[in-house]
């Protein structure tokens, strides 16, 4: 295993910067990653971390600087057909399989074996076959791959990333969408190719606990320079948090809930399809009383966003019921949901929560464009009216735009999620549903936007919080729930339950006593 | 209603089918790498003036086909420089290349021939029809089979082939990957532009050569917006047929047994109603396929 | 075969591009300078003299009062055929089938204004009305399938095109063709009292012109001022998003789909009440679809729509004697329209090539000093 090659230069950044129009992504960076080591690479989103990595893999080219592999210097004509010939594969975040075709056909893609003109089927499953094997990464080659789970999905993505024999491996965000079970099996997979095949594996994360457990070194990475390379066992969760942020803060805590109202949500039996047709929740039941915050975790895609939808009006319902305030809202239209006393923070805020186009003022009045404050009669628009408004509002939650006029789509993520959060919470409505407040927001404005969610439930308002973030969920809920397959299968308070018990509940343990609640 | 429903009418059908099923194939290309082409009108418009242009001049039927192949190359190039390289809207650039090719068919129609309307000459030499031996003499199908203009038998092979193309070769996997999910293909090394110039280009020459068939096989003439929207109709095969082969051109077929029963029920009614018929269809149709597609799904549930 | 589904799904994506900026109108400028130049370019090889041609072209749309009026005339059903593609478009429904909603809309006012007894005053108000019920309702069709069943209405709205233009020739080479000598096709004449008189001798720019202008502010006000002309912008947007906001998107689109149809159908009495005085079936020579691209140059921007409207009919109505003086064909003025379109549609793309290069050039010297340094 330690053989001679361990140690060794495998790819090296010298001066590397990459420049986008307004940004300067990449600053200078300077950084050698040795073969046969686990290299992890954390820093905020926005740090320039997947730019250069990008860098790396050809998908783009730097501005300036230099990078080696192998001793070998990319030339300007480097892209990923390049990079994978010197041995360099990358896993994106976001998979890039063709949800239409089979695995065979998602993992040899561009390098199909054939026979005469044509594609040789038997051929290219044979290998995927013999791949599957050799890596203990189990997948049947005949499956399409819409039909396949997350997990099995990211299987497929890292032995297209094998097949090519590739040396360096850089995986971009690995455990975003897995359940820790799932997460465990891919430290196995990077375990045995480190070890047995004396490969190199370059790990984007902000997930410090798995950097600790899986990383020979870090480094971290801020505003596009890097900070510091460490190895990882003389250093901890804190230095490496407070280099990534800038500042030896992290997370203060937040005050506990007061004891709970009256029900204000209540969810019975809900049934729903996904957008592909197939039952998505199973008779979902749920409460959330006035003044509390209740958490929904589980892993993505075991009906969540249909849970947010349905209560949101988004989404027909097929079957159960939801009542808001003492109103029976199922299946309502959005707007009557919303006037019966919901305020609705969506996941998806560039397609749901708010209009790219329409600019910042717009955005922040929306559902009030008819009420006498901004419409004349309900007919003519009061713009001056719509403009300062704006104005203060975006003063109060601290939105950062050039003007009010400027379109909502070139703030950055935590100020377009602010922009929803005004909106939202400006209704003062007795009931919240938030999903996924902070995904691609920066630290800094994940913790104005924890204060502000924990200050609506101080004023008596009933949070339904769903999240992919499990220390989110813990740090804001009061209650929690786990989701699997549609249904709920456990409930619990936030201050009598580990992490552990949620994981396994997460994925398919059933609880049978609903002591939570009961209270 | 013997003289109707009889052999002429399925010979009209294959007739009228063609130039829809060159262009469906054409525009099944652009469909499968994610681009919506309503340009294909223009292109065919364009194909079938060239075709003539070459075919007179020229003295030859080949050379009327190289003619309109080679602005349907061109065409297609354009069409993949504005949709593709400089993003611009498809849906405008498609129409724009429609009104441009309206345009620019009857300027040359006016500059080059001198005439207003249509042209047509006895120098225009039409494609050839071809016998074949054995096939000819079966009664029933032998007149059916045998006896059509060249580019018809060429679109009957066609289908498979570009069947075979698109689901059966690396290329044709690729041509999907790069309208169903770029980045894979980016990913695995390719480039999904060059899948998408391919798919424009072949749709460029593919609706040229319905063009070509319209004006020297269908008719040996080229007549002011002769295209009648049958590039349109082309656009809604591909639909109905989910961009398989085979299915676009049992659609085309379709299509083209409606317009010829129209054609031969006009001793019976009005020729203005007849004719509303391939439209009627193609709006029924593009209903059908969204019903059965909310069908499938709810049976999927 | 979800790649088709997802290009279906494109097409539905078309959505209204973004505000008129001066950067926009500077572009066009230069592609309406640079299509000019290729048109001039076209009359020197055909062996014609570019300043010839236009000049005739210019004298021909704005040289005596009566082709003023013939100017105006077009400038009218360019701009209301803009406005209703540009009403729709906005909401997010691509109304591609005014042509149809037109003939429509002249056969109701030709049948209205032939068939029915009553003061003159009364005639022309019912055969309004009439008109933009017939539009209102034929855009009814596609846009009640986008909405209910989300069938693509531009596919649908181009066959019902031919539908409706069809069946309006059946009727007036049929049960309503009229017994007048010398009319090939054409439904009977309309009472002579009800027709709009000109306002220029001689031209076709009639009192219907009044109408026109109070759809046009109506239609101006709504889509820039008014609230459910923001609901609308929304919906064309980001549907979503706007359904997420409260907003009844559906019947927005469909409201909006109507009366883009029946801004169409008032076009098409426009036409018979002002020019023809009867239905014929060459009552529109594809006026929509000149209007629709107008439409979609400027964005969808009502007031863009009006300005540009009056430069393509000058170009339309010159094209004419252009042709009649000057020897140049008419269509020659269709090439250079679709170059200027062409132009436009690539703006942005053509606009960030050159900024890219430009970026990428000043960051390598940017980047460079400070290496250096």
């Amino acid at each position: 295993m330690n053989d001679a090659a361990t140690g060794a230069e495998i790819v090296r950044f010298s001066h590397v910067s990459k420049q986008y129009p307004g940004t300067l992504a990449n600053d200078d960076v300077s950084l050698s990653i040795r073969r046969g080591e686990v290299f992890a690479l954390v820093g905020e989103n926005g740090a320039g971390k997947s730019t250069l990595m990008n860098l790396l893999y050809g998908l783009q080219a730097p501005t300036l600087g230099d990078i080696y592999i192998k001793g070998e210097k990319t030339g300007p004509q480097h892209g990923p057909e390049s990079a994978m010939r010197m041995g360099v594969s990358m896993v994106h975040q976001h998979f890039k399989l063709v949800p239409s075709f089979t695995v065979a056909q998602n993992v040899m893609l561009g390098h199909e074996p054939r026979r005469g003109l044509f594609y040789d089927g038997r051929e290219a499953e044979e290998t995927v076959r013999r791949l599957s094997a050799e890596y203990g990464l189990k997948v049947e080659p005949g499956d399409v791959v819409r039909d396949l789970s997350v997990g099995i999905q990211q299987r497929v993505e890292i032995l297209k990333a094998l097949r090519t024999g590739a040396d360096v491996l850089i995986l971009d965000e690995p455990t975003a969408v897995l359940t820790p079970q799932e997460a465990e099996e891919l430290f196995e997979v990077i375990r045995r190719v480190v070890q047995e095949k004396n490969m190199t594996v370059i790990l984007i994360t902000h997930r410090l606990p798995e950097v600790m457990r899986v990383s020979d070194r870090v480094g971290v990475m801020r505003r596009g320079r890097l900070e510091k390379v460490m190895e990882t066992r003389e250093t901890s969760e804190r230095e490496i948090a407070s280099l990534m942020v800038g500042r030896d803060v992290l997370f203060s805590d937040l005050p506990g809930g007061q004891a709970a109202g009256e029900e204000r949500l209540v969810i019975r039996g809900l049934c729903a399809l996904s957008d592909r047709g197939l039952p998505a929740l199973r008779g979902m039941d749920l409460t959330v009383h006035a003044g509390e915050v209740v958490g929904v975790c589980g892993v993505e895609g075991n009906g969540q966003t249909e849970l947010a939808e349905c209560v949101a009006g988004m989404r027909p319902v097929t079957g159960g019921s939801v009542v808001l305030c003492g109103r029976d809202v199922t299946g309502q239209a959005p707007g009557r949901i919303r006037e019966a006393g919901l305020s609705y923070i969506p996941e998806d805020r560039i397609s749901t929560g708010v209009d790219v186009k329409a600019s910042v003022a717009e955005n922040l009045i929306v559902g009030k464009q008819r009420t006498p404050a901004f419409s004349r009669l309900g007919v003519h628009l009061r713009r001056g009216q719509v403009k300062k408004y704006a104005q203060e509002l975006s003063q109060a939650f601290d939105i950062r735009t050039s003007g009010v006029d400027e379109p909502a789509g070139s703030l950055s993520g935590g100020n377009m999620q602010k922009v929803v959060l005004a909106r939202e919470f400006s209704f003062g409505s007795p009931a919240l549903l938030v999903c996924q407040p902070t995904r691609g927001v920066d630290i800094g404005a994940t913790e104005f936007i924890h204060e502000r969610i924990v200050e609506k439930r101080d004023q008596g308002c009933a949070v339904l919080l769903i999240s992919a973030d499990l220390d989110e969920l813990m740090r804001l809920s009061d209650r929690l729930v786990t989701v699997f397959e549609g249904r709920v299968t456990g409930r619990f308070r936030t201050a009598e339950v580990t992490r552990e018990e949620i994981g396994y509940y997460m994925t398919g343990g059933h609880q049978d006593t609903k002591e939570a609640e009961a209270q | 209603m013997g003289d109707v429903l009889n052999i002429l009418l399925l010979q009209n059908t294959l007739r009228t089918a063609t130039p829809v099923v060159l262009a469906a194939l054409g525009c099944l290309m652009t469909q499968h790498v994610n681009i919506t082409n309503i340009g294909i009108e223009g292109m065919m418009l364009t194909g079938a003036f060239f075709a003539v242009l070459g075919s007179y001049f020229a003295g030859s039927w080949v050379a009327g086909i190289a003619c309109a192949l080679l602005v349907g190359l061109l065409l297609g190039l354009f069409y993949y420089v504005f949709v593709i390289k400089f993003k611009s809207d498809e849906f405008i650039i498609g129409v724009a290349l429609n009104i441009f090719a309206g345009g620019l068919t009857v300027f040359l129609l006016r500059n080059i021939f001198d005439v207003k309307g249509s042209f047509s000459d006895p120098a225009i030499v039409p494609l050839p029809t071809v016998e074949i031996p054995l096939i000819k003499d079966i009664p029933v199908i032998g007149p059916l089979l045998s006896g059509n203009t060249l580019l018809v038998y060429v679109s009957w092979l066609l289908v498979p082939v570009c069947w075979a193309f698109i689901y059966k070769t690396p290329m044709g996997f690729h041509l999907r990957a790069s309208g169903e999910y770029p980045d894979a293909l980016t990913a695995a090394g390719r480039s999904p532009e060059r899948m998408k110039c391919l798919a424009s280009v072949l749709c460029g020459l593919l609706s040229a050569l319905a063009g070509a068939h319209l004006s020297l096989g269908y008719l040996t003439m080229f007549s002011e917006n002769m295209s009648a929207s049958r590039g349109y109709v082309a656009f809604a095969c591909v639909i109905f047929g989910r961009g398989n082969p085979p299915k676009v051109f049992l659609a085309a077929l379709l299509f083209g047994f409606i317009e010829a029963l129209g054609l031969r029920m006009q001793k019976y009614m009005p020729s203005d109603l007849t004719a509303m018929a391939p439209y009627v269809v193609t709006v029924v149709m593009m209903v059908a396929v969204v019903l059965m597609e909310r069908r499938k799904r709810r049976h999927a549930a | 075969m979800s790649g088709l589904m997802q290009s279906l799904r494109a097409l539905a994506r078309l959505k209204p591009a973004q505000k008129l900026t001066r950067d926009y109108l500077v572009s066009l400028l230069t592609a309406v300078l640079l299509a000019l130049a290729v048109g001039a370019g076209i009359m020197l090889v055909c062996g014609h003299n570019p300043i010839e041609g236009y000049g005739a072209l210019i004298e021909g749309a704005l040289g005596k009062p009566r082709a003023i009026g013939n100017t105006l005339a077009k400038t009218v059903t360019l701009c209301l055929t803009g406005l209703a593609m540009s009403l729709a478009a906005k909401a997010g429904v691509f109304n591609v089938g005014g042509e149809g909603q037109l003939y429509l809309g002249a056969m109701a006012a030709a049948v209205v204004g032939a068939q029915v007894d009553a003061p003159a005053w009364l005639v022309t108000l019912l055969a309004l009305l009439a008109a933009m019920a017939a539009g209102g309702l034929y855009a009814l069709l596609p846009g009640a399938l986008k909405v209910k069943w989300k069938v693509d209405e531009v596919i649908t709205t181009i066959m019902l095109n031919s539908v409706a233009i069809y069946f309006c020739s059946y009727l007036a080479n049929g049960p309503l063709k009229t017994a007048e000598r010398g009319i090939a096709t054409g439904t009977d004449s309309i009472m002579a009292e009800a027709a709009f008189t000109p306002l220029i001798k001689l031209s076709n720019l009639t009192t219907g012109v009044f109408y026109a202008a109070a759809v046009a502010l109506i239609v101006w006000y709504v889509m820039s001022r008014s609230s459910v002309g923001f609901e609308m912008k929304l919906t064309g947007e980001n549907d979503r998003f706007a359904r997420y906001g409260g907003i009844r998107t559906g019947s927005l689109m469909l409201w909006a789909m109507v009366f883009s149809g029946a801004i169409c159908g008032l076009v098409g009495m426009l036409e018979v009440f002002g020019l023809h005085k009867r239905f014929l079936t060459t009552v529109s020579n594809e006026f929509y679809f000149d209007g629709m691209l107008v439409a979609m140059i400027m964005r969808y921007s009502p007031f863009g729509v009006i300005v540009m409207s009056f430069f393509f009919a000058v170009l339309s109505i010159g094209s004419k004697s252009m042709e009649l003086s000057a020897g140049v064909s008419s269509e020659l003025i269709l090439i250079v329209q679709s170059i200027i379109i062409f132009f436009m549609a690539a703006e942005g793309g053509i606009r960030k090539a050159l900024g890219e290069r430009a970026a990428l050039r000043r960051a390598r010297a940017a980047a460079g000093e400070r290496g250096r340094g």
